[in-house]
């Protein structure tokens, strides 16, 4: 009886559409963490944390025990994710525990015990730690997800561009410093300066800083547009990554469709497989509407 | 292991044509691997090197080391000059060149040159000990173009560059004409007015290439003509960033696109007879780290493969 309970709590915190108290418990947590970011952004508000000083100690009293509920139901139920033949039920727990959604909800909770326990502790950490409870939220939103994969599948491409922006900053710098290191040394006195200079002239543009010497200029004008050409090459790579990602999405889906399609019919299963896997990679309907009258055309012309 | 194609080799030559295969990395073995590795380092020590002598303090606390590891780079940096220049006579006298083919053709390339030139300064200066340091550091600072060698970034950068080369032209050719166009009109517009801040068409241009870069010129137009003319510079500002962004987002996604292309044909070639070798499999998995391409990417033309070759079965079937 504990296991149909512990598999069915896990299917529940996983987000599974198969129960609707999922919907529910999704939103309660995206509830409490709004409620949470918006109490934390106020309080900084001196006036506010005046009035209301007592509400946000209660707030965030029940808002750990919240967290600290939710975090060991999850450590709890995925003990059910794999059978005793396949690692036992602490494997399951362990990749929870240290994948990054897991020590989000450690460190989103666990560190206000600590304040329990030893009231000296420095506030501002214990306050951004809680700002990571927004983290939590991603959990959530795919779109977050999507973003992270996409980088994390352009990581060369990145790392180029990460490449170039360093050589960029440090030729600039040392030879702005070589220019102009003797006319403005509160500038440019050391390389490290100019670094500083260079990254603010890369991010930010061209202007800082007045050059006074004619190659000085001409390597500020020139800093200045390899910044606007950094901007480009990043938009650039992130906007490739994201259509490659959503074309890669597409794929995957088609495939899985060709697969439903291979019996002929559509199984009442396979319909609600295939419903999730829309939500999940977020095709709309007509995209998939388009999809499925390519399979069935393929699959028909295939018999 | 292209030695054993030669077997009349002298031990020499032997050596020799070790020795390219070594510096040009071609061939992945531990040797080149190594070097790759020494030399990225030191270069790296040398950059990190010279930004810190830059710092007054930090340069009189270890002068005499600063000056000993800078002899000891410009030691190693020569004989890997010497060495590539001795062993790149291999690079085509298989195909049917001489031996000075392949050394003129390094010499000149951009990395030979980088090398020359980051390296042989320091000579200079034993013999002209009054020579500008300033000139000397700038050309030590050439070294960190060294490590472009070891990263496709820059290789990257001038073939999308090139592969997009018409809309890159035009490109360039709109902010010439608009350069010239739109200083020559706030000269004639505003000169009048702030006659030391417009003197000349050239001091203009140096107003529109600023506003170009940074969005903003630092000058206030004083007449409203001048002041449309300020908004059109800055409108075109973000138009030319647009430009950019939009052209290199293309050649990326095309040079994504190319790449696997290259690496479909291999996949191809090595499902071809129906067994992919273990040989197969290690070109393929070479082929896939210089094209940078990632795991998914690799699987998912697999899975295409896989798909096709399912659909043809099926077909011949049918």
């Amino acid at each position: 009886m504990t296991t149909g309970f512990k598999s069915t709590l896990m299917e529940i915190l996983d987000g599974s559409p198969k129960h609707t108290a999922s919907r529910y418990v999704e939103l309660a947590i995206t509830l409490v963490v709004l409620v949470n970011c918006s109490a934390v952004i106020l309080d900084s508000v001196p006036e506010v944390h005046a009035e209301f000083k007592d509400f946000f100690h209660e707030l965030e009293f029940w808002s750990v025990m919240f967290f600290t509920v939710e975090y060991f139901a999850r450590v709890w139920s995925l003990g059910a994710k794999y059978d005793r033949d396949n690692g036992g039920s602490w494997k399951g727990r362990f990749q929870y525990m240290f994948s990054p959604f897991g020590l989000v909800d450690f460190f989103a909770t666990m560190p206000h015990y600590m304040h329990m326990f030893f009231p000296a502790l420095d506030l501002r950490i214990l306050r951004v730690l809680r700002l990571l409870r927004i983290l939590k939220l991603s959990k959530y939103n795919t779109a977050l997800q999507d973003l992270f994969h996409a980088i994390h599948s352009e990581r060369q491409a990145f790392g180029s561009a990460v490449f170039l922006l360093t050589i960029a900053t440090i030729v600039s710098a040392s030879l702005m410093h070589f220019a102009e290191g003797h006319q403005q040394p509160q500038f440019f006195g050391t390389i490290p300066h100019s670094i500083y200079w260079s990254i603010v002239t890369i991010t930010s543009g061209y202007g800082n800083v007045e050059p006074m010497t004619k190659a000085g200029e001409a390597i500020a004008l020139i800093t200045g547009f390899l910044g606007v050409c950094m901007a480009a090459i990043m938009t650039g790579i992130v906007a490739s990554a994201f259509s490659n990602q959503v074309a890669r999405k597409k794929a995957a889906f088609e495939a899985q469709l060709r697969e439903v399609f291979s019996d002929g019919n559509m199984s009442e299963e396979e319909k609600e497989t295939l419903k999730r896997l829309q939500a999940h990679y977020r095709l709309s309907d007509e995209q998939v509407e388009a999809m499925m009258l390519r399979a069935k055309n393929k699959s028909s012309a295939n018999e | 292991m292209t030695t054993a194609a030669a077997p009349n080799y002298t031990s020499l030559q032997r050596i020799k044509r070790r020795t390219f295969e070594i510096m040009e990395g071609e061939v992945p073995d531990k040797y080149s691997h190594f070097v790759e590795v020494f030399i990225a380092l030191l270069v790296v020590a040398n950059v990190i090197g010279i930004i810190l002598e830059s710092v007054p303090e930090i340069h009189e606390a270890f002068m005499h080391e600063f000056h000993a590891f800078d002899v000891f780079s410009v030691a190693v940096f020569s004989v890997e000059f010497v060495l590539r220049v001795w062993s790149y006579s291999e690079k085509y006298i298989h195909s049917g060149g001489t031996a000075w083919d392949g050394r003129k053709e390094y010499v000149f390339s951009f990395y030979g040159i980088i090398d020359f030139v980051s390296t042989v300064p320091f000579y200079l200066q034993l013999l002209m000990p009054g020579a500008d340091l300033r000139v000397l550091r700038m050309f030590r600072l050439m070294r960190i173009f060294k490590l472009s060698r070891y990263n496709s970034a820059f290789e990257d950068m001038v073939a999308a560059v090139k592969a997009e080369k018409d809309s890159f032209s035009s490109a360039v050719f709109l902010l010439f004409i608009s350069c010239l166009l739109f200083s020559s009109l706030i000269y004639i517009i505003e000169g009048h007015e702030q006659p030391e801040i417009f003197p000349s068409i050239p001091a203009a241009m140096h107003w529109f290439v600023i506003t170009i870069v940074s969005g903003w010129g630092n000058v206030d137009p004083v007449t409203f003509l001048g002041s449309l003319l300020v908004i059109l510079t800055q409108i075109l500002s973000i138009a030319l960033a647009a430009i950019l962004t939009g052209v290199v987002a293309t050649a990326y996604t095309a040079q994504v696109e190319r790449r696997q292309a290259l690496y479909e044909m291999e996949v191809r070639s090595a499902l071809a007879d129906g067994v992919v070798t273990d040989e197969e499999q290690a070109k393929l998995k070479m082929m896939q780290a210089k094209l940078g391409m990632s795991d998914e990417q690799v699987e998912s033309i697999k899975h295409q493969m896989e798909e096709e070759k399912h659909i043809s079965a099926a077909n011949k079937q049918a």
